[in-house]
C-alpha cells in the first residue's frame, strides 16, 4: 500500500512547525538550574530549537537539550555546509573541469595535509605550547588551504578549538564536493535538475538507517563506558534478540490464533520488550559469572581474558542459535502496512521539481523506535538516581564506591543494558531484513566504527556517529562515480571515516580525553 | 565342574555380545555388509560466510542418499556389498577453507571419491588438488564454466586448450553460460532493451554476469552492471540510484544469491522499483524455495526467477519422492542444488559398482563417463570426455564431463505465498504451463 504525500504528513507530526515551536518553548530549560555563568543566551536557545525542531523534530530538540554544548558548533557547521554547498554549485558551472584539480593538488590537498601533520606538531612542542588537536587541525588544514596554514599556526601557535576543526574540515568537504562535481558532471549527485531531490533522498536513507544502527551501537559504548570492555558478543546478542521476538511473535499468535479460532497477528513492536527482558537476563547472568571475575582480580590479563570470552560467549550463542532455528532466513511481519510513505514530485519553478522521495514504511517506524529508545536511555541516564551512578561508576569506579554506589552491581547492570539495546535493535530490525544466526556480523562491525566516531563511551556520541556512517555510506553507495562499484564499497566508506578518525581525532567526536 | 560351566558359560555370553551387533550391523536386515566402508568426501558451506542454507540443504542430500543405498544393500563391488560413509567438510564458502578442507579429506578421511560443491570459488580452488591426488570426483553446483572447461586434455589428434588438464572432475550443475542464455533468451524475446544487472562479487556473479551482459549487448540491449558483497543487508542508497534513473530500466536481473538476494529483491519491491508494469524483476533461483522466500520477500509477487533442474510437472516418481523427505526435514520444497547433491552420490556408487573398485580412479572415471542412468533430475550421461574426446567447433569447452541435460526454464509468482510447485513456469515455450511468456503485474495468466 502505497499512502501519496504521506511522508509530508509524517514530517509535519515528526518534525516541522509543531516540533520548532515545542522546542522554542523546550530548550530555554537548558539553563534552569545553571549558574549564570553557564547560562546560554536565551535568545539563541529559542533559535536553535527552533531550527532543530523544524529539521529533526524530537531527534534535533532531544539532541540539544541533553546536549546543549552541541548548538553553537552544529549551528555553525550548518551555516557553512550551506555556504558550501551552495558555492560548489556556483563554481561547478562556471570553472574549466581541468583547471582546478591540478592547482588543488598543488596549493593544498594531501600532500601538504601530510607536510603541516609531520611539521606543526613538533613545532608546538618545540616552543612547548598546547598541541591538543594540533595533528588534526594540522592535517585538515593542510588538506583544505595548503601553505596557508603554516602561516597560521607556525609562529602564533594558536591554542587549537574545535571551531577550527570545523571550519577547516569543511572547507576541505567543499573542496572535495566541488572537484568531485567538476570532474563527474552526470553524476546523479551534482546533476541538475535531479541533485537536490537525490542527495534529499541519499541523506534520508542515511539518516533512517544511521539512526538504527545507533541504537546498537549505544549498547556497545554504554558497556565499555563502564566496564572499560568491548563487547564481541554485541552482534549475536542483536541476532538472538531478533530471534527471540520472532518466536514470541509465532507462538503467541498461533496460541492466540487456536484459542480464539480466527487468524491471528502480533505487531512485532511487542517483541521488543519480550527480546529486551530475556537477552538483559542473559547479559546479566553471563557477567556474573564470568566477567565479574575479571574485576575482582582474580584474572591476570584482564584484556585478553575479556576479548576471548565475550568472544566465546557470541560463537556460543550463534552456533547454538544455528543448531535450534537452523540456518533459513527467517523475517516477522510488517510493523505498519504502509509499504513505503512517498512525497510526491512537486514542480516548484519551470526549471525546478523536487521529489519523488520515498522512505520504506517499516524503516522508518523502526528508526523512530530507535531514537525514542536512545532519549528513554539518555533520560535514565541523566535524569535518574541509578543512571547518575552508572555514569559515575564510568567516570572513577573507587570514588563512586565511596559515594554508596556498589561497582559490581553497576557492571552487570551496564552489560544488561548493553546486551538489551542490542537485542531490542535487533527485534526492531527483524521486520526489515532476512534474518539468520550470523546476521549480526555486518552490523557489529559497523558498530565498532559507530562506538570510535562517536567515542567511546558516549551515548550522544553513537546517535550522531550512527547517523554520520549511514549518510556517508548512503552517499558513497549512491554519489560513487563509478554506479558499479558503489554498493560494493559501501561499508569500506564507514571504513574511511573509521580511519581518519583514529588518525586525526583518536578519542572521536564525543570521546574523554585520558587523564 | 560347576566353575568350568560357568567359565564356559561366561565365554559364550561375551562371544554372544560381541557377535550380536557386530551381525546386526553387517546383516542389516536383509544385506550382508563388509567390515570396510567406502568413503565419499562431500564439501559444502556449513557455516558462514558462505550460503549455510545451502550448504545443509547439500549435506541432507548427500547423507540422504548414502541412507537410500545403504537400505538397499550399498555398493556391490564383485559380490561383496559395502556401505557408504559421506564425511562433508565445511568449506565456509571460502577458497582458502576449501582447499584445507579438501586436503584433510583426502589425507586423514582419505576419501575414495568427492561430491559438492556449493561456491565456485570452491570449486575451482580444490580442482587442482583432486586431480593431483586422483580423486573422483562430481560437482553438482558450482556454476562457474570453467569448473568443467579446465577439464579439457591432450588426447590424440585433439590440441590441448588448458595447459593443467582436469581429468577426474565432472559437473552435473548447470554452467553459468547454460542458464544465462536461457535467462537471455526470454528477455529479449519480450523485447528488452535497458537491463540493470545486480551482481555478487564472487566467482559465480562474475563470470555469469560477464556472460549475460556480452549476450544482451550482442543484440543491441544497454546494460549497466552493479557489484555488490555477499551479506550487504542494505540495499536502498544503490536502489535509490536506480530509481533517480530518468528512464526507468526494462529488467533488473539479480545476480546474487542466499538471503542477500532476498534482503535486496525485498528492498526493490518495497521501494516499488521492480516488479512493475514497466521493470520486469528476474531474481535468484532461491525464490524456488516458496516458504523461505515469502517470509523474507512478503512484497516479491509477479518476480520471475531461474529454476535449474526438472519442472515440478515433470516430476518422477524418484523425485516426488525425495521432495517428499525433504520436506519432512526441512519443511520446503526441495532446491535442485539438494537433488543434483543427491543424485551425484548415487552417479559415484552406481561407477564404483561397474567399475567394479572404490579405488581405482582410471577405471571409475571410465565408469561415470559412460553412466546412463535415470536419477531424481533426469537421466545422465556425459557426451564428452575421454570416451569420446574431440569436442566439436561449435561446442563450448565446459561441456567437457559435463551432464548436457540440466533443465534450465524461467518462472514467474503470479500470487501472494504461492507454491514453488505452482508457479507458472513462463520459458521455454515448450515446458509453458500457463500458456504465457511473462505475467504482468497485477494480472492472472
Amino acid at each position: 500500500m502505497v499512502i501519496q504525500d504521506t511522508l509530508f504528513v509524517l514530517w509535519l507530526l515528526a518534525a516541522g512547525p509543531i516540533w520548532a515551536a515545542i522546542g522554542m518553548f523546550l530548550l530555554p530549560l537548558v539553563n534552569k538550574g545553571n549558574a549564570d555563568k553557564d547560562q546560554i543566551p536565551t535568545t539563541t536557545l529559542k533559535i536553535a530549537g527552533v531550527i532543530s525542531g523544524f529539521a529533526l523534530g524530537p531527534l534535533g530538540v532531544g539532541l540539544f537539550y541533553f546536549e546543549p554544548a552541541l548548538i553553537r558548533r552544529t549551528t555553525l557547521t550548518a551555516g557553512i555546509v550551506l555556504t558550501v554547498f551552495v558555492s560548489s554549485q556556483v563554481l561547478v558551472r562556471v570553472i574549466d573541469p581541468e583547471l582546478p584539480s591540478g592547482l588543488w593538488l598543488i596549493l593544498a590537498g594531501p600532500l601538504w595535509a601530510a607536510l603541516a601533520a609531520y611539521f606543526l606538531p613538533r613545532q608546538y612542542r618545540a616552543v612547548e605550547a598546547n598541541d591538543q588537536n594540533v595533528l588534526t587541525a594540522a592535517a585538515l588544514g593542510g588538506f583544505a588551504i595548503g601553505p596557508l596554514i603554516f602561516g597560521l599556526m607556525w609562529q602564533r601557535t594558536p591554542k587549537i578549538s574545535r571551531d577550527w576543526m570545523i571550519v577547516l574540515g569543511s572547507l576541505g568537504a567543499w573542496q572535495i564536493y566541488t572537484l568531485f562535481a567538476i570532474h563527474n558532471p552526470a553524476n546523479p549527485c551534482v546533476a541538475s535538475p535531479f541533485h537536490v531531490t537525490y542527495l534529499t533522498q541519499q541523506t534520508a536513507n542515511g539518516i533512517v538507517i544511521g539512526a538504527i544502527y545507533s541504537l546498537m551501537a549505544v549498547g556497545l559504548t554504554l558497556i565499555y563506558s563502564v566496564q572499560g570492555i568491548v563487547s564481541f558478543a554485541h552482534g549475536q546478542l542483536y541476532m538472538v534478540g531478533g530471534y527471540f521476538s520472532f518466536y514470541f511473535l509465532m507462538h503467541s499468535s498461533n496460541v492466540l490464533s487456536e484459542l480464539t479460532g480466527a487468524e491471528i497477528s502480533i505487531n512485532p513492536i511487542f517483541g521488543i520488550p519480550v527480546a529486551a527482558v530475556i537477552v538483559f537476563v542473559m547479559g546479566a547472568v553471563f557477567e556474573r559469572f564470568f566477567l565479574k571475575p575479571m574485576h575482582e582480580g582474580l584474572i591476570e590479563r584482564v584484556s585478553e581474558y575479556a576479548i576471548l570470552i565475550t568472544f566465546g560467549f557470541g560463537f556460543f550463542i550463534e552456533y547454538t542459535t544455528l543448531a535450534i532455528a537452523g540456518p533459513f532466513p527467517q523475517r516477522t511481519d510488517r510493523f505498519i502496512e504502509i509499504r513505503r510513505f512517498t512525497l510526491q514530485r512537486a514542480q516548484i519553478t519551470d526549471d525546478f521539481a523536487f521529489g519523488p522521495i520515498n522512505i520504506i514504511g517499516d524503516r522508518a517506524f523502526a528508526m523512530v523506535v530507535g531514537v525514542i529508545l536512545i532519549f528513554a536511555l539518555l533520560y535514565f541516564l541523566q535524569r535518574t538516581w541509578t543512571g547518575r551512578a552508572l555514569r559515575a561508576t564510568s567516570q572513577d569506579r573507587q570514588a563512586a564506591a565511596v559515594t554508596g554506589i556498589n561497582p559490581t552491581n553497576m557492571n552487570t547492570l551496564s552489560f544488561g543494558l548493553g546486551s538489551m539495546l542490542a537485542a531490542m535493535s535487533g527485534a526492531a530490525l527483524i521486520p526489515i531484513f532476512a534474518w539468520v544466526p550470523w546476521v549480526g556480523a555486518e552490523m557489529v562491525g559497523r558498530s565498532y566504527v559507530i562506538v570510535v566516531l562517536g567515542g567511546l563511551g558516549s551515548v550522544p556520541g553513537a546517535l550522531l556517529g550512527g547517523i554520520i556512517v549511514g549518510i556517508v555510506e548512503a552517499l558513497g553507495a549512491g554519489c560513487h562515480p563509478d554506479p558499479s562499484r558503489g554498493a560494493a564499497y559501501k561499508e569500506a566508506f564507514a571504513l574511511v571515516i573509521f580511519a581518519l578518525v583514529l588518525l586525526l581525532k583518536p578519542t572521536g567526536l564525543f570521546g574523554r580525553e585520558q587523564t | 565342574m560347576k566353575r568350568n560351566a560357568l567359565f564356559i558359560s561366561l565365554i559364550v555370553l561375551l562371544a554372544m555380545t560381541t557377535l550380536l551387533p557386530a551381525s546386526l550391523v553387517y546383516a542389516d536386515g536383509h544385506c550382508e555388509f563388509a567390515d570396510e566402508t567406502i568413503t565419499i568426501g562431500g564439501l559444502a558451506p556449513l557455516s558462514a560466510p558462505g550460503a549455510v542454507a545451502g550448504g545443509v540443504a547439500m549435506d541432507w542430500a548427500f547423507n540422504q542418499a548414502a541412507d537410500d543405498i545403504n537400505a538397499d544393500c550399498g555398493v556391490e563391488i564383485d559380490g561383496v556389498n559395502y556401505q557408504i560413509d559421506v564425511v562433508t567438510g565445511d568449506s565456509e564458502g571460502s577458497p582458502e577453507r576449501g582447499q584445507a578442507v579438501t586436503e584433510r579429506l583426502i589425507q586423514e578421511d582419505e576419501v575414495d571419491a568427492m561430491v559438492g560443491v556449493y561456491h565456485s570459488a570452491v570449486g575451482l580452488a580444490t580442482m587442482g588438488m583432486l586431480e593431483a591426488n586422483q580423486i573422483p570426483t562430481v560437482f553438482s553446483e558450482p556454476w562457474n564454466d570453467n569448473v568443467s572447461a579446465n577439464g579439457i586434455r591432450e588426447f590424440d589428434g585433439a590440441p590441448p586448450r588448458f595447459e593443467d588438464g582436469i581429468d577426474h572432475i565432472f559437473r552435473i550443475s548447470p554452467a553459468s553460460s547454460m542458464v544465462g542464455s536461457v535467462v537471455v533468451d526470454w528477455l529479449l524475446s519480450l523485447g528488452v532493451d535497458d537491463v540493470v544487472l545486480i551482481v555478487e562479487n564472487t566467482d559465480y556473479g562474475q563470470p555469469a554476469a560477464a556472460d549475460e551482459a556480452a549476450r544482451f549487448e550482442a543484440a543491441g540491449a544497454t546494460v549497466s552492471k552493479i557489484d555488490v558483497e555477499l551479506g550487504t543487508e542494505d540495499f536502498v542508497p544503490i536502489l535509490s540510484r536506480i530509481q533517480a534513473r530518468a528512464e526507468a530500466p526494462d529488467v533488473i536481473r539479480i545476480l546474487v544469491t542466499g538471503e542477500t538476494s532476498f534482503n535486496l529483491t525485498q528492498q526493490m519491491s518495497e521501494l516499488g522499483i521492480a516488479p512493475t508494469e514497466d521493470t520486469i524483476c528476474v531474481t535468484n533461483q532461491f525464490a524456488f524455495q516458496s516458504d523461505q522466500y515469502w517470509a523474507t520477500v512478503p512484497d516479491g509477487n509477479y518476480c520471475a526467477f531461474n529454476r535449474v533442474g526438472i519442472i515440478p510437472s515433470l516430476f518422477s516418481d524418484a523425485a516426488v519422492e525425495l521432495n517428499a523427505k525433504y520436506e519432512e526435514a526441512w519443511g520446503d520444497i526441495i532446491p535442485s542444488f539438494a537433488m543434483a547433491s543427491y543424485d551425484a552420490v548415487y552417479i559415484l556408487a552406481d561407477a564404483m559398482e561397474r567399475a567394479g573398485s572404490s579405488s581405482d580412479a582410471a577405471a571409475i572415471v571410465g565408469a561415470i563417463e559412460a553412466t546412463d542412468l535415470e536419477l531424481s533430475q533426469g537421466r545422465y550421461y556425459f557426451d564428452y570426455g575421454a570416451h569420446n574426446p574431440d569436442l566439436p567447433e561449435d561446442t563450448p569447452a565446459f561441456m567437457w564431463h559435463q551432464w548436457p541435460d540440466p533443465i534450465v526454464t524461467v518462472m514467474q509468482y503470479y500470487e501472494q505465498g504461492q507454491s514453488g510447485l505452482e508457479a507458472a513456469v513462463v520459458y521455454p515455450e515448450v515446458y509453458q504451463t500457463h500458456g504465457t511468456s511473462y505475467i504482468v503485474p497485477g494480472t492472472s495468466p
